[in-house]
């Protein structure tokens, strides 16, 4: 089953303006851990905001789970896609832990009140993301890393089937990139799906089943990571001589571009 | 803060309410002449006058006005994102003066003679009316203006709601230059925000009209804490951003219609008391909320028994609007220097 297609989606901020998104089709099966990849200005971070429900498309549909994303309540979107922009905001008094029960909003009634069950999957959120102990510290007294690990957990708490991840692991350190990655596919194998925006490319080639590589609002190359990360596909779409070599240890794609000095 | 936001708010509201008991017994034993509670109680006169028809309706009045300046504070920080957003900074305070300067002026003409005595047959004061008026006019002026591609931009309103302060006081110092001395006393004192006697009937009305908005916040404020994410934050945990804002906006402006009309301007209120609840409980607006409306009654109820208390000896009152920065302004200070 799909849990989130976008069928060439197109988008421009401003009337008259460049398309930021000319087509770029995209889905996201059960099980399945997605990257995008492109460089500056190629659409990435418009097609997740599309496809997360943020921005409607101006011509092409989005669906979730089979519906277009036009027929869902707000709060129903919410429980089916859960999206972490690139730079969440650094001054929040709320503590971790509030921040964490945030994500069960689009499951609360009325008046807003969190349960046992609310706190549990909070708590679980943090502690996938190695934030337990920082539950109780308020957010804005948190390193980049800190913070953007409660926003992870707080889009884990929002249990929709699909994550949008935007720059999820730009504030990582490596062990936490790890655990992030790690988590995404233990989600993936339990049926959930994740769209991963990603900069590095050779964590893309080992956390992705299958990269999308955008360049200027379009998709140019689609495949499992070996089929991407080939100096023939990536050269051309961002302008600089890259390498790719395969990890010893894991014959995953490692991509390097080729500095002169 | 392990407790779920509900049993925070209910231990707020059980820690305050013997506050506000406390505050209301201040306000009910202070006062121009000496009241012995006890004789007032058993009906025996004066005293008994004094109390139910003065001073009871007095702390009403305060209590009354303090709850709904507080949340409107906490609802206005929350929509516009900003700290210094207080219940007059949607050009609300401009707007109500411009409306009472020009009532003063019309008053003198025979139109504004005949529809002030037509106002005052249907039972509210020209004046009062012209206030909210004004005030909701202003309002509605900059929630459009401060529009930007069909949405709400806090930086833009803040800024529209400040320009149009600047332009309504220039616009009432010019009137004021027209106006004969009594006049012009009796816009200044409305200006600062003064508490009078009201009938009883009205303020049970008022009380009751307060309970809409405040009922209609509460319900917004697990939406105000997404809001803090920032509008895509709020939007990506399926919360109608513009809606909430456009209810909260309203919800906030008949709360401080409701004080303009009896009280005019009594400023630093809703600024001071949202900040001081949230230094103590935390940023959490389901518990901010209903902690401010009682601290906000507490606080105005003392602030107006003070002022009665320290100028007695003058014979006079300075306006409760001054009181409450005179009083408020090294008291928040204090507090915010404590919990550093």
């Amino acid at each position: 089953m799909t849990l989130l297609e976008a069928r060439e989606p197109r988008y421009r901020h401003h009337a008259g303006g460049p398309e930021a998104v000319a087509g770029a089709s995209i889905a996201v099966a059960r099980g399945e851990v997605v990257g995008v990849i492109g460089p500056n200005a190629a659409g990435k971070s418009t097609l997740a905001r599309l496809c997360s429900g943020l921005l409607t498309p101006q011509q092409g549909s989005v669906s979730l789970q089979g519906e277009p994303i036009a027929n869902l309540s707000r709060r129903e979107r919410a429980r089916r896609v859960a999206f972490l922009p690139q730079h969440p905001p650094h001054d929040l008094s709320f503590t971790a832990r509030e921040v964490a029960l945030m994500g069960r909003a689009p499951h609360l009634g009325l008046w807003a009140l969190e349960g046992p069950r609310d706190f549990e999957r909070a708590h679980a959120g943090l502690r996938e993301m190695d934030a337990l102990d920082l539950a109780d510290r308020p957010v804005s007294q948190l390193s980049g890393g800190e913070r953007q690990r409660v926003f992870l957990a707080r889009a884990f708490a929002q249990e929709a089937a699909v994550l949008v991840l935007d720059e999820p692991t730009a504030a990582l350190d490596l062990a936490h990139q790890v655990l992030l990655v790690s988590a995404l596919r233990r989600r993936a194998r339990e049926g959930g799906g994740a769209l991963l925006v990603l900069h590095d490319l050779a964590l893309a080639g080992a956390a992705c089943d299958r990269l999308v590589l955008l360049d200027r609002g379009r998709v140019v190359a689609e495949g499992p990571p070996a089929v991407v990360l080939r100096p023939a596909v990536l050269s051309p779409v961002y302008g600089t001589e890259v390498e790719v070599v395969a990890n010893p240890a894991t014959g995953q794609p490692l991509v390097a571009p080729r500095i002169p000095r | 803060m392990r407790r779920s936001a509900a049993a925070r708010a209910a231990l707020a509201v059980v820690v305050l309410i013997p506050v506000v008991g406390l505050a209301a017994i201040v306000g009910l034993s202070t006062g121009a002449g000496a009241l012995s509670l006890r004789d007032a109680l058993h009906g025996r006169e004066p005293d008994a006058t004094v109390l139910f028809r003065l001073r009871v309706p007095r702390v009403l009045l305060a209590a009354e006005v303090g709850a709904a300046l507080s949340v409107a504070g906490v609802a206005l920080q929350a929509l516009l994102r900003n700290p210094l957003a207080d219940p007059f900074v949607f050009g609300l305070s401009g707007g109500a003066a411009i409306g009472i300067a020009v009532v003063t002026v019309a008053s003198g003409s025979a139109i504004g003679a005949a529809a002030a005595s037509a106002a005052s047959f249907a039972g509210v004061l020209p004046t009062q009316l012209a206030a909210v008026a004004g005030a909701m006019a202003a309002a509605l002026l900059v929630f459009t203006l401060g529009r930007a591609r069909g949405a709400l931009d806090p930086a833009r309103a803040l800024l529209t709601g400040i320009v149009f302060n600047s332009f309504a006081s220039a616009l009432v110092l010019s009137v004021e230059a027209v106006l004969r001395p009594d006049q012009m006393q009796a816009v200044s004192l409305w200006l600062a925000g003064t508490l009078g006697y009201e009938a009883m009937p009205l303020l049970a009305g008022a009380g009751l009209a307060l309970v809409v908005p405040v009922l209609v916040l509460l319900a917004l404020a697990g939406r105000l804490n997404l809001l803090s994410l920032g509008d895509e934050g709020a939007a990506a945990l399926g919360v109608d951003v513009g809606r909430t804002r456009l209810f909260a906006f309203f919800a906030a402006s008949a709360a401080v219609g409701i004080a303009v009309a009896f009280t005019g301007l009594v400023g630093f209120v809703g600024l001071i008391v949202p900040h001081a609840v949230r230094l103590l409980t935390g940023p959490d607006h389901r518990v901010v909320l209903p902690a401010s409306a009682l601290g906000g009654a507490a606080f105005l109820v003392l602030a107006d028994a003070l002022a009665r208390v320290l100028f007695r000896g003058l014979g006079a009152e300075p306006p409760v609007g001054a009181v409450t920065a005179i009083v408020g302004a090294p008291l928040f200070v204090m507090l915010m220097r404590s919990r550093q």
